[in-house]
């Protein structure tokens, strides 16, 4: 084990460039309040900066105050615009990214502070599922909201005094903010003199403020709805539309002739960011997105420092929701990178001495804090202080400066050596976000806990060593118990499924040595769980101290 | 690198029973890499031999000590001043290492810790495969880049055999045909000529490539799968 400890704060120069990947409409506010608040943006559109600004429930009102942001950014000298690039390479750590676009089939070395990715959805039409080709009257909700959009289409359709048949939610889920685009169209469907709407939905997702009103204020102006178990039949012949279903309200066979039908669009994620994920090295969530779904990740982290995801990139939104992840975004820039310099003081150190380069720490970690030159480096600033890298180091190369092996190994020992009289001594190492927070409120509760138990501290449950287990064990533990973070909870992602793997390492040469397995125990915990704590524990005595009698 | 696996506890054990001051020697370079016998690992298996020995009533004494390379002098010059204190020492070097460990000490009994088992790649945190058999006279130029001694089930060098089953070896559908792959990388490098030159055969036992996962990683790589 290692005794080398620094304690150097290491003043760093962060580059005052932001890049932000994705010219839709949250890239273009991205990029205008980044470079408001004083540093150079570098924006990088996927394939090129024209905004379907119908797409993402815009509201019509809102489309001149977006056109009038994409001219502003345009505009604007302290915005780079690097036109059809794609991210081909990210090297470097927070404050100091370096990364390579393709732009118009030239290669683009750009430095970068921080980095936005603000990937835009993408638009899946679904007329196939309705078995319908697109066509002047059959066409998807985007075409719509575009036809609604200029006045003069908008007025081609008040004049024919136009039916409007929309299909809502036979072809797939569905979701508020798709709802929401489509009852904005109903609406102004049926606020056009002459025009009616008749809407076939299946699930109608009104969970988003001010959905319910407006489904009924439709319905209200004189739009029908038919809730319907199956999609109706439609039948295209040339021009002529025919609708057939049966009316579950009447109950009766009904046919009806729209002179347009709008089917639905599915919003998927951006198909884009699986190459940026890996480029990235962050973590791709469900669905595709770039959130895993963990409370720690809210509102726009990724698992790295100094790369931030931003609206649709991280989850299908509506505008507003994603323009207050701009904001979010903008404060989380301005704490990291601030005036340039930046003094941290480091929370994991490498041995030089010691480090063999065997890329383990590297790849383990699950914040992308580690790179090197002839041997390992940790970033400062990228750094979470987790220990995973500590723990896998085959070299025991890797140092947490709060929780060094040496002053582990003290408090192992001294943990293993405290005596109650008669009852099992139980070493619980406990991560300080959840387990330890619980085990000491069991405390304060008064919950009747094992008058051998002492707990330890860790910065996280990947900062468990096997080592440690078994160490504790041969200084004289009767039980050991490893507490961490419920699965998805955990800060550092995978600290807790680490702890895990270790564990049943651990099972594995138990059983060679001849101990019981139930002498060592792994268990997830949240911080308010104090009853959960000392039930683990309580059973882990009882279990172990009929062994001893 | 050098790939080395942890020898069972048991066979550890009983190599060392007799002695009641053991050493345990690390080897900070390809088996610290391949996660076997690193500073880590001495550490631990000092721990299980401690821990197994809690019941005696004279339990041995367990050192620890990791040298760069064992296959060194110079590095293994660093312990001489402890070795002496020893009845025993359990090396977690590969094979060389280990012989040259007990070279540099032949008044001390030197065990094994690790089987070596083969030179390899890193596929990912202690997941590793062999690609050489170190048969002492390359054929790569011939071959694309791609071992025939290793990969081919026969070590065949001017294969492939006759039981080449649609890029399978005939031993095993999931174990691709070694010449197979040869063909297809040289004639996208537009080199098919090479397969027509003879390479002289070599005698080596026939062996199929081995691949080592640690078992702790074992779930790390399931889930990565
Ligand atoms: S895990 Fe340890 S030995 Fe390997 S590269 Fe990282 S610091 Fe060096
Ligand atoms: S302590 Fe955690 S975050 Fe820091 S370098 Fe190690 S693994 Fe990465
Ligand atoms: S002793 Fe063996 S394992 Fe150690 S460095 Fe030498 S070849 Fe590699
Ligand atoms: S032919 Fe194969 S076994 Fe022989 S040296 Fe080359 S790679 Fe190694």
């Amino acid at each position: 084990m290692n005794t080398k400890q620094q304690n150097d704060v290491e003043t760093i120069d962060m580059a005052t460039d932001i890049a932000v990947i994705g010219g839709g409409y949250v890239g273009l506010k991205a990029a205008s309040q980044i470079s408001e608040n004083g540093y150079n943006v570098i924006l990088a559109p996927h394939n090129d900066t024209d905004v379907n600004f119908s797409r993402l429930n815009v509201p019509s009102t809102e489309i001149d105050r977006l056109k009038a942001l994409e001219k502003e950014v345009a505009d604007n000298t302290n915005v780079e615009i690097l036109p059809a690039s794609t991210l081909v390479e990210a090297t470097g750590v927070p404050g100091n990214f370096t990364l390579k676009f393709l732009s118009a089939d030239t290669v683009v070395e750009k430095k970068a502070g921080a980095v936005v990715v603000a990937s835009d959805t993408a638009v899946n039409p679904l007329n196939h599922i309705y078995g319908l080709n697109p066509a002047a009257n059959v066409v998807s909700l985007s075409e719509l909201e575009n036809l609604l959009a200029s006045e003069e289409t908008k007025k081609e359709i008040q004049t024919g005094e136009k039916t409007v048949a929309f299909l809502v939610g036979f072809a797939h889920e569905g979701s508020p903010v798709l709802m929401k685009r489509i009852l904005n169209s109903v609406s102004e469907i049926v606020g056009l003199d002459g025009c009616s709407a008749y809407v076939y939905v299946n699930n109608i997702k009104v969970a988003d403020d001010g959905l319910e009103r407006l489904y009924k204020q439709c319905r209200d102006n004189g739009a029908i709805y038919f809730k319907l178990e199956k999609a109706p039949t439609v039948k295209q012949e040339n021009e002529s539309l025919t609708v057939s279903f049966h009316d579950p309200v009447i109950r009766k066979d009904i046919e009806l002739n729209p002179d347009i039908i709008v089917y639905e669009e599915s919003l998927t994620a951006d198909e884009a960011n699986l190459c940026l994920a890996e480029t990235l090295r962050i973590d791709l969530g469900p669905m595709g997105f770039l959130q895993k779904e963990n409370v720690h990740r809210l509102p726009v982290s990724s698992n790295r420092e100094g790369i931030f995801v931003v609206g649709s990139a991280r989850d299908v939104q509506s505008l507003s929701k994603s323009f207050a992840d701009v904001d979010n975004m903008v404060l989380r820039v301005k704490q990291l990178i601030g005036d340039g310099t930046k003094s941290i003081p480091a929370k994991a150190v490498v041995d030089r001495e010691k480090c063999t380069i065997c890329l383990t720490c590297y790849r383990c970690c699950p914040h992308g804090a580690i790179s090197w030159d002839d041997k390992a480096i940790i970033s400062s600033v990228a750094c979470q202080g987790c220990g995973i890298c500590a723990s896998e180091c085959p070299m025991d190369a890797i140092q947490l400066v709060d929780f060094t092996d040496d002053e582990m190994a003290d408090r192992i020992k001294e943990a293993a050596a405290v005596t109650a009289a008669n009852t099992p001594k139980i070493v619980a190492f406990c991560c300080q976000n959840s387990a330890y927070e619980a085990g000491l409120a069991a405390k304060a509760f008064n919950y009747e806990l094992p008058a051998g138990l002492q707990l330890i501290k860790v910065p996280c449950a990947g900062k468990i060593d096997i080592h440690y287990i078994l160490d504790a064990l041969v200084e004289g533990a009767d039980g050991v118990l490893v507490l961490a973070c419920h699965h998805g909870n955990c800060k550092s992602e995978s600290g807790n499924t680490y702890a895990q793997w270790r564990i049943n390492d651990a099972y594995r040469k138990l059983a060679q040595v001849g101990i019981e397995k139930d002498r060592l125990e792994f268990a997830t915990l949240a911080s308010n769980m104090a009853s959960g704590f000392a039930r683990i524990v309580i059973d882990m005595e009882k279990r172990i101290g009929q062994k001893k009698d | 690198m050098i790939v080395a696996e942890r020898k069972p506890f048991d066979e550890i054990k009983e190599s060392i029973q007799d002695y009641k001051k053991v050493l345990v020697v690390g080897c900070g370079t390809c088996v610290a890499v391949c996660l076997t016998g690193g500073e880590k690992e001495v550490g631990v298996l000092s721990a299980e031999l401690k821990l197994s020995q809690k019941a005696e009533s004279a339990p041995a004494v367990f050192g620890e000590a990791t040298v760069q390379r064992q296959c060194d002098f110079e590095f293994l010059d660093e312990i001489k001043d402890i070795v002496g204190e020893y009845d025993a020492l359990l090396s977690m070097a590969c094979g060389a290492g280990i012989q040259f460990l007990a070279e540099r000490y032949p008044e001390i009994p030197v065990f094994p810790a690790v089987d070596t088992t083969f030179i390899g790649v890193n596929k990912d945190v202690g997941w590793y495969e062999e690609r050489c058999r170190a048969c002492g006279s390359c054929a790569l130029a011939m071959t694309g880049g791609i071992c025939p001694v290793t990969m081919c089930a026969k070590s065949l060098f001017n294969g492939p055999c006759g039981g080449t089953n649609q890029g399978s070896c005939e031993i095993n559908k999931d174990q691709p045909c070694a010449w197979y792959m040869i063909h297809e990388r040289l004639s996208k490098q537009g080199r098919l000529d090479n397969i027509m030159k003879i390479c002289p055969p070599n005698d080596w036992r026939n062996q199929t490539p081995q691949t080592l996962i640690q078992p702790g990683y074992e779930e790390r790589i399931e889930s990565s799968k």
